[in-house]
């Protein structure tokens, strides 16, 4: 008898933590476009991929119910479980295939540095705030540091008290 | 007298190859190849008090793409089944009625929409993958005072990559379908329209300096 009731207890405490696991950390998430900094000599389409790959990849990490587009209205009552993304491109180093080739080691490869803040909607209050650094090889898409940079983006805020 | 025919063969072959393969390339659109974009989650706008009505009196291609049915080239292509104009025009209306905001016609309405399609289709993605992007800009004219105001609205929608054909032909299915419901409810529920659409004695006063400037005093 206390062998199931044991049982009972740990299988009811598992199913809690699942079902707290999938819910999401906020109500909606306004993500803006990250301007390029001076001197940022990125794709133009770099811009709105990296929108569309941060929309999407907030909502498969289920971080929030609701990905709002830029400048949508929020319901007030939504607001203080609610936060808006917005950061910018500070730094673009295209790399060197010749570089990569001959040293090796991670030189010569492809890398952007954005910095991003997450604020409260309710009370501007800062989320997360930071500068992040993403790295590819020289000769992939620099698309691929959009992904990359979305990926940190939303494990930084999976993480984020 | 031999080399010169077998030359002559070899560049009659080649001639040949060049033009089957360039026939190869230009996709045709077929039943197999040609997706429908529906709307099929509801997208709520923004209430406006007092209730307002639109009308959408045109949409007008501003793509500059020679053939805006073909949304994909490779792998035998990818087709609409509509113009984007059509689709667009369609969506917005269905989505404004459902929400009774759509006027029967311009006279009864309160704000005349012409809406400007600037991307419909896919956006180039990494390798296999492919996302979908739906640029708007949307001229939002009060037919009380003849002003016109500008909102834009954006979406996109990134699905995983594909390599089987049916996967690819739904994907790309899902994409646009997911940008074109984003994009608009970008603009239904954005700011920028409820600015447009807000009474005057809503709207924000013009910050003092502007005001000043508007009226020459500044000068």
């Amino acid at each position: 008898m206390r062998k199931y009731s044991l049982v009972m207890a740990v299988l009811l405490l598992m199913a809690t933590w699942a079902v707290a696991k999938d819910e999401p950390k906020f109500k909606s998430i306004e993500v803006k476009h990250f301007p390029n900094a001076e001197g940022v000599e990125l794709p133009p389409e770099f811009s709105d991929y990296l929108y569309a790959e941060l929309r999407a990849t907030l909502q498969k990490k289920k971080l929030a119910d609701q990905l709002l587009g830029e400048d949508e209205v929020v319901d007030p009552a939504d607001a203080p479980k609610s936060a808006i993304l917005e950061g910018s491109v500070l730094e673009y180093k295209k790399g060197s295939v010749v570089k990569e080739s001959l040293i090796g080691f991670g030189a010569g490869g492809r890398s952007l540095t954005a910095h991003i803040k997450v604020t409260r909607r309710s009370n501007n209050e800062i989320i997360v705030e930071k500068d992040i650094k993403v790295r590819a090889m020289a000769r992939w898409d620099p698309k691929t540091l959009a992904k990359f940079l979305a990926n940190s983006i939303a494990g930084q805020l999976k993480h984020s008290d | 007298m031999q080399t010169r025919s077998l030359l002559y063969l070899v560049v009659s072959f080649l001639l040949m190859f060049v033009a089957l393969s360039a026939t190869a390339e230009e996709p045709k659109p077929t039943p197999e190849n040609t997706i429908s974009i529906n709307l099929v989650t509801q997208i709520q706008p923004q209430t406006f008090t007092p209730p307002v009505k639109f009308f959408v009196d045109k949409v007008i291609d501003r793509s500059a793409n020679p053939q805006p049915m073909r949304v994909l080239r490779e792998r035998g292509g990818v087709f609409l089944d509509k113009e984007p104009t059509e689709i667009v025009q369609q969506a917005l209306q269905e989505t404004l009625q459902k929400s009774n905001l759509l006027a029967a016609d311009a006279a009864s309405a309160d704000y005349v929409l012409t809406v400007y399609v600037f991307h419909f289709g896919l956006g180039s993605g990494l390798g296999a993958e492919y996302y979908g992007k739906v640029d708007l800009n949307i001229v939002v004219k009060d037919k009380k005072t003849g002003a016109s105001q500008q909102v834009t609205a954006l979406g996109t929608s990134v699905q995983g990559a594909a390599m089987r054909k049916k996967n690819i032909l739904k994907n790309i299915d899902a994409d646009i379908e997911g940008a074109l419901e984003s994009a608009l409810r970008n603009f239904l529920r954005g700011t920028k329209l409820r600015d447009a659409v807000a009474p005057v004695s809503d709207k924000p006063a013009a910050a003092p300096q502007a005001r000043l400037c508007a009226s020459g005093l500044d000068s």
